[in-house]
């Protein structure tokens, strides 16, 4: 945000940037407009919905903070609130360290590496929806191939559906499946940015395989290893198709998540006012999380 | 000395080569592994699409299919106007792509090269839009896009879905890296924001382009939340909503529904494997890193 | 939302969009409550069958009244209550929609729905059976018409059942299984069948968990009071239901992901010869084609009597749409003529809710066999169940059955804890 940093204010200084102003506001507008518009204004309706108490269909009654004292007391969103959590860590902690595995593992010379990196980031082009529709066909506890390898290789059989455990991993799985390969890819693009000389310098320098990683690459991968971060949290704080899909947030509310428990009340239940507190509440720690990541980040890249 | 020394690195020397060889096995081991893993879901979903039902019976476990058949894509052509949905994807998504595109990389060079007064405060509430699902804004999103009008025809998708900020935040980081000297020579050269825009800006940006152009396509094809409340007749559909059909109680057996998604996933896959070359290049450019 | 803010939004924004790209799709189509008198927009899911016969039933009144326009708009059946929420709360929905009976009430009880009373042809009422008429009434008005019905019977696996030693299956309504002998049936096939196999599988997932209803109304219980305005679950007969169907699980009759919240469907277990017999209504049997093994099907099990759910299809018309209602009226008269019921059941293998239809008996298309089983079992349906289906409050106690049996049969909780929490949600339900 170095570009942004306030000028001291001088008067010729503020006169010709009043002049810069008109034509930036220019630039942005469009984009902007169109957030404000179909992002923020929609947004604005949710947060007056959440203030009241809706019987289905038409206008509601405002009642206050009503709906968000329910939350408090409702152990459906608090579990919701736990599955959402949970998930984020896994799926982001998984999505980066694999993303980074794969990546140094194809960052070096092997045969057929080109071949490779496109199956990885094959499943980046498949909508979520096709892969909730596999992970179904695959995960399916009687009649799917996973379980059927399972036991061809003397395993038992896992209830992936019927159990609250093994249902929550299907769903980690198939996100995971669809968030390595862009992992991977920030990663490839941010190692060839460290550079072989900078590696071969340290290896020169009697620098093992692991003081490099430890000491060289990691350092570097810094930037990059907070932008996924950033990407990573967000989408997993939204993953509603593959759960959906896949597991319909059962067993027993195993795998629901804040997003598929907000669509049950405001779509299934009917209850709006209710889906839309859950919402808010979701939006407010999705933005707390991204503007301390944010800080945290401004504040390393000062002190570095 | 030199005589008893020189066997012995040569036998260090041999010795290095081998455990590097053994090294580079077990990487490509690895990577094999890791590769059969993550293609495997969609080598399973090719391999139902093109089997019989009867492939698929419980408790057998047939990994490669006894015989292949298009007879569950021929029922997926006969029962669904295929050839109109894929049209109304493509359409939706090249639109929405262009847009997008277009917005994302002027407001990303405004952000990036010009100061203007709460350029903090608008680019943090730019990002923040990111982290909306639109689950939680659908029912007012849908209630505007009625009274604008849009219901009912493609543009209640194309706008709203255009109205995103994950290429601003690219477009932003890359034009970072266009040097700044460059611009301001242009621009005591007399060149106004636009010309500069687009005669040094844009030139420099192709890369990003390619990427943006990408990812905006494939998120669009591939969205079914919104598509499937604003969409209102079958006749506008696209594929995944399509897709959707086959989900349910009295919806077909996973064979047509594999061979069904197959056809949803195949064309961005394609493109994918056509274009990645540019889309890496891209992204190792993008200054995130 | 109030109307005036969406006013204000649509001032402030229409002019200022250009939208003017023409072409196909680009241009929105005429919003339904624009269309020219005379015509209707119908919006259903529907399989193939279904819409075919919808098509022709469209075709037929078209033809009777020249000047009438039915517009059909297909669409998926996940979401599509989905959709019309959202078109209802924007004040824009189709004129007509095709809805389950267990969803009927939250549309009618939520003010949403044409009050047909006024306008359809005296005697209307007389031509259902009892069970349909009070499957669309509230406060004692008709809200909607009975389109057809269709209810769980059991299909089963010839040779499975044969190797199990079941030689022979039932064959009349009286002489259905009664609760034991199911379970007798199902012990043997649970002993003849390999250990990945199972004796059958039931359809209660997602919506189908008023089919978990049918156990209930079987050993003659409620779920409600009658008059629906209080929780009756909490009884002998429903702590009967409950603990009966619960030791599908533990005793390994029913695979394990036959829960109520699973995402496989019981069908699929069917198909694939992971169970001996499903549950199902007569819907599936055109799905069935590619069956490569030989099925029948026979009654639903009965205990203090025969009964199973009231499934199948209202189709009901929007209150927006009520300068229409006279043409509506003609067009939900015309649907349920003799000649275009029969058509339509028999076509997409669904049961008829006219009287005389019921009496006659109809013949599906496919398999005309297995009808006898599904109309007689159809029959067994009181209008006391059906009408505890139609309250307006069914959207929120499907939610409290699906977690409360999920609960006994995933969790393993006891029949008396889950009649008691089970009658606790109904409550706060229906409050």
């Amino acid at each position: 945000m170095t570009a942004v940093a306030a000028a001291p204010s001088r008067r010729p200084e503020r006169r010709r940037r009043h002049r810069g102003d008109a034509a930036a506001y220019g630039f942005i507008a469009p984009n902007l407009g169109l957030l404000a518009l179909f992002v923020v204004v929609p947004l604005v309706g949710t947060l007056v919905l959440s203030l009241q108490r809706t019987n289905g269909f038409g206008g509601g009654v405002f009642v206050g903070l009503e709906n968000y004292a329910r939350l408090f007391a409702d152990p459906l969103f608090w579990r919701a609130s736990a599955n959402t959590a949970l998930s984020t860590v896994l799926v982001t902690g998984l999505s980066l360290g694999l993303g980074l595995l794969t990546a140094l593992l194809l960052n070096a010379a092997l045969p057929a590496r080109a071949v490779l990196r496109s199956i990885l980031i094959l499943p980046m082009a498949v909508s979520s929806v096709a892969s909730a529709l596999i992970g179904k066909l695959v995960f399916d506890e009687n009649a799917g191939v996973l379980n059927a390898l399972l036991q061809a290789v003397g395993l038992p059989a896992v209830s992936w559906q019927s159990g609250g455990a093994p249902a929550f991993a299907s769903v980690v799985l198939v996100t995971l499946w669809l968030r390595l390969g862009f992992n991977m890819l920030i990663y490839l693009a941010a190692l060839q940015g460290v550079g072989r000389d900078l590696i071969e310098a340290a290896t020169l320098d009697g620098a093992g395989a692991r003081q490099r990683i430890r000491y060289v690459v990691v350092p570097m991968l810094g930037p990059a290893t907070f932008f996924l971060l950033v990407i990573d949290v967000v989408y997993s704080f939204q993953v509603f198709d593959v759960v959906f899909v896949l597991t319909g947030g059962g067993p027993q509310n195993a795998t629901d998540v804040l997003v598929t428990y907000a669509y049950q009340n405001g779509f299934v239940t009917r209850d709006q006012g209710y889906a839309a507190a859950i919402g808010v509440v979701l939006l407010v720690v999705a933005v707390v999380f991204a503007v301390v990541q944010w800080n945290t980040s401004r504040t390393r890249d000062l002190t570095e | 000395m030199t005589a008893a020394t020189t066997p012995l690195t040569r036998r260090r020397a041999t010795g290095r080569v081998a455990r590097r060889r053994l090294v580079v096995a077990l990487r490509t081991l690895a990577a094999v592994v890791v590769a059969i893993v993550v293609a495997f879901p969609l080598y399973w979903m090719a391999v139902v699409a093109l089997s019989t039902r009867s492939d698929l019976l419980s408790g057998s476990l047939r990994l490669i299919p006894s015989s292949l058949t298009l007879d569950n894509f021929a029922r997926v052509f006969e029962r669904f106007p295929v050839w109109t949905w894929f049209g109304n994807s493509v359409a939706i998504a090249v639109v929405v792509a262009l847009i997008t595109v277009t917005l994302n990389t002027l407001a990303g060079y405004a952000f990036a090269h010009l100061r203007f007064r709460g350029s903090t405060l608008l680019f943090f509430v730019a990002l923040g839009t990111l982290t909306l699902p639109v689950q939680v804004i659908m029912v007012a999103l849908f209630q505007l896009t009625t009274s604008l009008g849009l219901y009912g025809s493609y543009w209640a998708v194309i706008l709203p879905t255009s109205a995103s900020a994950v290429g601003l935040l690219l477009s932003r980081q890359f034009m970072l890296s266009i040097p700044r000297d460059l611009i301001e020579a242009a621009r005591l050269d007399g060149a106004g924001h636009l010309r500069v825009f687009r005669s040094i800006v844009i030139p420099l940006s192709r890369p990003l382009l390619a990427v943006l152009f990408f990812l905006t396509l494939l998120a669009s094809w591939n969205d079914f939340a919104w598509p499937l409340i604003a969409l209102k007749e079958n006749r506008l559909f696209t594929l995944p909503i399509g897709l959707l059909y086959l989900q349910s109680e009295n919806g077909p057996d996973y064979n047509t529904t594999m061979a069904f998604a197959l056809l949803d996933v195949a064309p961005m896959v394609v493109l994918f494997l056509v274009f990645q070359r540019y889309f890496v290049q891209g992204f190792a450019r993008s200054g995130i890193r | 939302m109030t109307l005036t803010r969406r006013q204000a939004l649509g001032a402030a924004a229409v002019g200022t969009l250009p939208l003017a790209l023409a072409g196909c799709g680009f241009v929105p189509s005429a919003a339904p409550s624009k269309a020219a008198a005379g015509t209707i927009a119908f919006t259903t899911w529907g399989t193939d069958a279904e819409l075919a016969g919808f098509r022709s039933v469209i075709a037929s009144f078209e033809k009777a009244h020249p000047g009438a326009e039915v517009t059909l708009n297909a669409v998926p059946y996940e979401q599509m209550f989905t959709n019309i929420d959202a078109q209802l709360q924007a004040g824009n929905p189709p004129d007509v929609f095709r809805v389950p009976y267990y969803t009927f009430g939250s549309y009618a009880g939520g003010d949403q729905l044409l009050d047909l009373s006024k306008h359809l042809p005296s005697g209307f009422a007389d031509r259902f059976t009892p069970q349909a008429w009070a499957a669309v009434q509230q406060g004692g008005k008709p809200f909607g018409v009975p389109h057809h019905t269709d209810t769980n019977v059991i299909f089963y696996n010839r040779k499975a059942l044969s190797d199990a030693g079941v030689t022979s299956v039932p064959t009349s309504a009286d002489s259905a299984w009664t609760w034991s002998e199911f379970r007798a049936v199902a012990q043997k096939l649970r002993s003849s069948l390999p250990s990945n196999r199972y004796p059958f599988a039931y359809n209660w997932q997602g919506n189908g968990v008023t089919r978990w209803l049918n156990w209930l109304f079987q050993d003659d219980g409620r779920f409600l009071s009658s008059d629906l305005k209080s929780a009756a679950i909490d009884s002998t007969q429903g702590r009967a239901a409950i603990d009966f169907t619960r030791t599908f699980f533990p005793d390994r009759l029913v695979p394990k992901n036959d829960f109520v919240k699973s995402s496989t469907y019981a069908a699929d277990a069917f198909a694939n010869e992971s169970v001996a017999m499903v549950f199902s209504g007569a819907f599936a049997i055109p799905d069935t084609d590619g069956l490569k093994f030989e099925w029948g099907s026979t009654f639903s099990p009965r205990q203090a009597r025969g009964g199973s759910d009231f499934g199948g299809n209202a189709l009901v018309a929007t209150k927006a749409a009520g300068g229409k209602a006279e043409l509506i009226a003609e067009f939900f008269d015309h649907v349920t003529q003799e000649a275009q019921m029969r058509t339509f059941c028999e076509g997409a293998s669904l049961l008829p809710t006219r009287q005389d239809l019921v009496s006659d008996g109809i013949s599906f298309t496919v398999r005309p066999e297995l009808s006898k089983v599904s109309v007689g079992q159809a029959s067994l349906v009181r209008a006391s169940d059906s009408g505890q289906v139609a309250s307006p409050n069914m959207s929120k106690i499907i939610t409290v059955l699906q977690t409360q049996l999920d609960t006994a049969f995933v969790g393993g909780r006891g029949a008396a804890a889950t009649a008691t929490a089970a009658a606790a949600g109904i409550t706060a339900a229906v409050a």
